[in-house]
């Protein structure tokens, strides 16, 4: 095959063209990709035909059969959420941490007990720094699991940490990302390019839902607009169908509904299909109309074991998500994948569906989407 | 080391043409010289600072073109001889001084001495300056070899006395930088002292009367050159063909009828006088033909001015032919060479000439294509300037605004192409990225939202940017000077300047602190070691970040063949065969293909990078780039 | 002393920073105390710096000649690099030319960037001999590093050059002349290098 996978290919297929998710997965492998301000930036020409960073890239073409094939060992899986063991609510039950992160603290509770319990090393969690600048960061005890807690909802190039390291070569690594960065590490652990990368050491991903994330620079500059001379020390999103922007900054709290700072939405994240995490070991996101709760997604035997070692442990509470729950969640992920479908298509040079590659799940997605306007 | 100051009258040395023209100053009896250091022209004044001492007389290394011309016209004004050299950039430098010293006249012999550069093989420019020489209106000599350059130097100190003005020598790079035999003459011993006479001020006003006076002084010059034994005829009493040239051309006009067997068909008609025009020597060569053909270097100014004297008295002269740059017989652009004669002599004349069988033309030629790589210029093994244009580049990609870097003269205008990785994007004058700077940095009202950078050399700095430096610090220009401190003039070959502790003389200096200079004006400055690349990133980052106005960041790292030469390597480098993953490794030759040392370099066999110890240098910023670790360098 | 040809043309090439102005200036010196009449062309300049550089110089009794040397007239070329031989052949060389070869390689920094190719030394070697009379080689680069400092190159070359006894080249000339140019132990240095380079040379023959 001589088409390029290189750098250049990555460049002019997903750099060029506005669809660099900011995952961070092809930055910092090599000397030519480095994150910098909420970019992905390219220190030198290189002009190999195949590399890491295209490789690794959730934005170039991608067989989502074959990935459900080596994740859970079947290609059939339920389209609206992925595959499923099972799909609880739970929140936290550490005070400490409930208080710290976004929801229900569920995220930061499990990252911590696998830290706690032996079970991974590290972990590489996303960090909000100086200028709300998200970043990764490897993590290894509890204390710095809570520096990293609550939602950044500005996009960060956490995998950019995974690959940079260091690490030690005998490490068992935890990660939570949102769903390109899961698909991306899918990528990783499945490239030929690098037998021993790093995230060939990842025992447990932990993904979060996610509708979309903010580009940083407009969004920062937007802030800074809107409320000149205000450092910004917090920020949150409240649930639908509320979504307000709230911030907390050195004057005060100050709100921003979530229409005006949608055009800071990253243009990747349009062409997005996956709001669940669909390849994570487990999966966490809100519950609507029950705040403080999380939802769970448990999809692997790693999912399921952290998931009963926290419930032995009494970190978490459970119960079952209400059906109505269970089904507006469907809804939600297929409204976005019926989205991403729309956008894909629009693209207008036609190449710009790193889907387009799976063509069953194309046919999949618009039968189910037919279906569920039916 | 020079052998200019041999004092045995007769000997015949190898000298250089410079070496040859500071012989003539040294043999004229001069006691002042002082020059900006340029090439083709920078070995004048070095040769003499190396003598200096040992024969009293005075050596100056001076920040710019202009100051030296002053220093040297303050000699002439004590009554005492004086010199000054530079390339033809630094005569546009000090033209507003010389245009202004004309008037007035001068005392003490003056002469300056300007090297032009045809095909600017170590230049930003192609210039012409005998000009300068119509511009304002003083005497201009051509040598045309080696022991002329001496004797025409040595004679233009007492015309310069006898007229009272400054009087001008032309040289150019293939007599400047080419050598031939010199046999010498006296070298004098008594010495004159020095004394301004303050009965009498040097004015260029009232304008009018020095004005007429001055060309006064250049008829009275035209006359002297009349009987100038510089001006000759070589040929038959009628040629079919006359050539009227000057400078370089005559060697390659002598070589051409040699070679073609022109000697009873072509004349040469040679000036070494070529301004003001000797009008009666010139008309009697041109009586000798119909045809004349002029062969000068850069511009067509005999060619120009013969042709406007011819005019004037074409009557008696008759119809003339006359070929030349105006006519494309010759090229106007670019230096000469014999062949070019030897190709415009061969049509004119009709005569045949094949120097070589056609298929080894062919052959040799395919040869050098196909196994002789062109060598694309680069910085030097260990260069500062590398390591200072690859965290320039870093910290450009990474601020992510298409920041610019505007340059100009010196060893890092490299940067314009791969060896400094296409950073650098304007060249012109001595301090002109600095003064460039000024300007962009006042658009940001306009719209301009990329950073502004500019480059200069230490050099550079003191010779040209301080005032540009000045004019952004008061009038809030916005943008990031960085002085690439090499303690150098590297390009010209290593010459002192106010920053390196040391004089022309060898004399030892209080240096002027940059750093200490931009804090005086209010200027801030930051300083870092460009082999600390990382460090230096960083700082870039930060001063293109953050603040307004004119900041100022020091990269200083000695020249590594000034450092090569007083301490040898820092390091010994070498590739770990072992880590080294050659062709596996994801970096796609980081080392060789982008960092382009060539110092380091890639064999094919093994398929990894190895280091060429007879051209590495030590410096072990390599070590800092590999992604791999496999670069190592040991402290020697 | 007669020159078998008059004038007596030699290029001397090499990469910038490989002395090649200083042999340059050495040889000439050296010819013109034995009453030559010498003229030297240097191209330099910003070629310094990793370009080719080249010094052409003419010999004769007769004349100063000009600094430049028309096409196809070198006698001798004497290269410190393999490829600038070959390089200068195509301009100025003819089928009488002979070459003085160091065999060290300097690569280019294209092909050190991997843009370009630098040819098999056999292969230079074979096509400099189709272009030449005759060539003699040495590996000067390899002795001066022996020596402790690869700067002794030049000096080696102009040792090799007084053993083919083309031009009246002798290591007393060479003493009388480096003694003037250079301190003490330089210059004892440089005979030394003179001496090896002269010891080293030989002509090459197509295997």
């Amino acid at each position: 095959m001589d088409q390029d996978r290189g750098l250049k290919a990555l460049e002019s297929l997903v750099l060029g063209r506005g669809l660099c998710t900011m995952c961070g997965a092809c930055a910092r492998m090599c000397p030519y990709l480095e994150t910098f301000n909420g970019r992905i930036v390219k220190l030198h020409e290189c002009d190999l035909q195949e590399g890491r960073c295209f490789a690794h890239c959730p934005r170039t073409a991608l067989d989502l059969a074959a990935l459900n094939r080596n994740r859970f060992g079947s290609e059939e899986v339920p389209l609206e959420l992925g595959f499923q063991k099972r799909v609880l609510m739970g929140r936290g039950l550490d005070p400490g941490l409930r208080g710290k992160a976004q929801t229900g603290g569920t995220v930061s509770s499990l990252v911590a007990l696998a830290l706690e319990e032996g079970l991974v090393d590290a972990a590489v969690l996303t960090q909000r720094g100086k200028d709300l600048l998200p970043a990764g960061r490897i993590v290894s005890r509890r204390e710095e699991v809570l520096e990293c807690a609550g939602s950044s909802y500005v996009a960060s190039p956490s995998l950019a940490a995974l690959n940079k390291g260091p690490w030690q070569g005998h490490e068992r690594i935890a990660l939570v990302g949102v769903p390109c960065q899961i698909w991306a590490l899918e990528k990783m652990r499945s490239c030929e390019l690098n037998q021993d990368a790093p995230a060939r050491k990842v025992v447990l991903s932990i993904g979060l839902f996610c509708t979309w994330a903010l580009s940083y620079t407009p969004f920062v500059s937007f802030l800074r607009r809107k409320f000149p001379s205000e450092v910004v020390e917090a920020m949150d999103i409240t649930p639908p169908p509320e979504r307000i922007l709230r911030i907390r900054t050195s004057s005060g709290s100050r709100e921003v509904p979530v229409e005006e700072i949608r055009p800071f939405v990253q243009p990747a994240c349009t062409v997005c299909a996956d709001m669940t995490s669909e390849l994570a070991d487990l999966s966490v996101g809100t519950v609507e109309g029950e705040p403080g709760w999380n939802t769970l997604i448990i999809r692997t035997s790693a999912g399921e074991s952290i998931l009963d070692r926290a419930l032995a442990r009494g970190i978490l509470e459970v119960k079952d998500l209400p059906a109505p729950n269970a089904q507006h969640l469907a809804q939600a992920s297929m409204l976005k994948k019926r989205r991403a479908l729309e956008a894909i298509k629009q693209m207008e040079d036609g190449k710009g569906g790193y889907l387009l590659a799976d063509s069953r799940w194309l046919e999949r997605v618009r039968l189910g989407t037919e279906g569920g306007e039916q | 080391m020079s052998l200019i100051k041999t004092d045995a009258p007769g000997q015949r040395l190898l000298l250089m043409g410079n070496e040859a023209i500071a012989r003539g100053a040294l043999e004229a009896g001069v006691q002042v010289c002082a020059a900006y250091p340029g090439n083709p022209s920078s070995e004048i004044i070095g040769t003499l600072s190396q003598v200096a001492e040992e024969l009293g007389i005075y050596v100056e290394w001076s920040v710019n073109e202009k100051v030296a011309l002053e220093v040297a016209a303050a000699a002439s004004l004590a009554g005492l001889r004086g010199l000054a050299a530079m390339k033809q950039n630094g005569l546009n430098v000090a033209s507003d001084f010389l245009l202004n010293l004309n008037l007035s006249g001068s005392k003490g012999g003056l002469v300056v001495v300007v090297c032009d550069d045809p095909s600017a093989l170590s230049s930003s420019n192609e210039e012409d300056s005998r000009a300068f020489a119509r511009l304002a209106d003083l005497p201009l000599l051509e040598p045309s070899g080696f022991q002329e350059a001496k004797e025409m130097t040595k004679w233009a100190f007492e015309l310069s006395e006898e007229l009272g003005l400054p009087c001008l020598i032309r040289s150019v790079t293939r007599v400047s930088h080419a050598r031939g035999n010199v046999q010498l003459g006296e070298l004098p011993k008594a010495e004159r002292r020095a004394r301004f006479d303050t009965s009498k001020p040097i004015l260029p006003v009232p304008v009018i009367w020095t004005h007429r006076l001055l060309h006064e002084k250049l008829e009275k010059c035209r006359k002297r050159f009349e009987a100038s034994e510089f001006n000759l005829y070589r040929g038959p009493q009628r040629a079919e063909l006359l050539i009227l040239t000057s400078g370089a051309g005559w060697m390659y006009a002598l070589e051409a009828i040699s070679n073609l067997g022109l000697e009873a068909r072509v004349g040469i008609a040679k000036l070494g006088t070529t301004w003001p025009l000797p009008e009666g020597f010139l008309k009697e060569q041109l009586s000798r033909s119909t045809k004349v053909l002029f062969v000068e270097e850069v511009d067509p100014f005999l060619e120009t001015n013969v042709k406007g004297f011819a005019a004037q008295v074409q009557e008696e002269l008759g119809p003339k032919l006359f070929l030349g740059k105006s006519t494309g017989t010759l090229p106007d652009i670019g230096e000469l060479t014999p062949d070019h004669l030897i190709r415009v002599l061969k049509e004119l004349l009709e005569v045949s000439y094949e120097p070589r069988p056609a298929t080894y033309i062919q052959e040799a030629a395919q040869a050098a294509s196909q196994a002789a790589p062109p060598r694309t210029l680069g910085f030097c093994a260990g260069c500062p300037h590398r390591a200072t244009y690859w965290a320039v580049k870093k910290a450009l990609a990474l601020d992510g605004r298409d920041g610019f870097v505007l340059g100009d003269i010196g060893c890092y205008s490299l940067g314009m192409g791969p060896a400094g990785f296409f950073q650098m994007k304007t060249l012109h004058a001595m301090g002109s990225g600095a003064g460039l700077a000024n300007g962009f940095g006042q658009l940001g009202r306009f719209g301009l939202e990329q950073p502004v950078l500019a480059v200069c050399g230490d050099s550079t700095f003191y010779h040209a940017a301080i005032p540009a430096l000045v004019n952004a610090r008061y009038n809030g220009a916005d943008f990031l000077m960085l002085i690439l401190d090499n303690s150098a003039t590297a390009m010209t070959g290593f010459q002192p300047h106010p920053g390196t502790g040391r004089t022309a003389m060898g004399e030892v200096a209080n240096p002027i602190d940059i750093e200490a200079l931009c804090r005086a004006l209010g200027v801030r400055v930051q300083s870092a070691d460009p082999f600390q690349l990382d460090r230096t990133v960083e700082l870039l980052l930060d001063l293109l970040q953050d603040g307004k106005g004119v900041r100022v960041l020091v990269l200083r790292q000695e020249c590594a063949l000034v450092r090569g030469k007083r301490e040898g390597r820092a390091f010994k480098v070498l590739v770990d065969q072992e880590r080294c993953l050659g062709l596996k490794c994801g970096c796609n030759r980081l080392c060789t293909r982008v960092f382009r040392c060539p110092g380091l370099v890639w064999d094919g066999a093994s398929g990894k990078a190895r280091v060429d110890e007879a051209i590495c240098t030590g410096c072990g910023v390599c070590a800092s780039i590999c992604p791999a670790s496999a670069i190592l360098k040991e402290a020697i | 002393m007669l020159l078998e040809k008059d004038p007596w043309n030699l290029v001397i090439t090499g990469v910038g920073g490989q002395g090649n102005v200083l042999a340059s200036q050495i040889l000439g010196q050296i010819l013109v105390d034995k009453g030559y009449l010498v003229t030297i062309g240097e191209t330099y300049g910003a070629s310094q710096r990793g370009g080719s550089v080249m010094s052409h110089m003419r010999v004769s009794t007769k004349d100063q000649f000009s600094p430049l040397i028309p096409e196809g007239q070198a006698d001798l070329v004497i290269g410190l690099e393999p490829t600038e031989v070959l390089r200068v052949m195509a301009p100025y060389g003819n089928p009488g030319t002979m070459a003085l070869v160091n065999l060290r390689p300097i690569h280019p920094i294209d092909v050190i960037a991997g843009e370009n190719s630098y040819p098999e030394l056999q292969k230079v070697l074979a096509r400099l001999k189709r272009l030449s009379s005759r060539v003699w080689i040495l590996n000067a680069t390899e002795i001066a590093l022996e020596m402790g400092d690869p700067i002794f190159s030049n000096i080696v070359m102009l040792g090799a050059l007084s053993a083919l006894e083309l031009l009246p080249v002798d290591q007393e000339g060479f003493a009388s002349v480096v003694q003037r140019l250079m301190p003490g132990h330089k210059a004892e240095e440089n005979l030394v290098a003179f001496q090896k380079g002269k010891l080293a040379v030989r002509e090459y023959r197509e295997t």
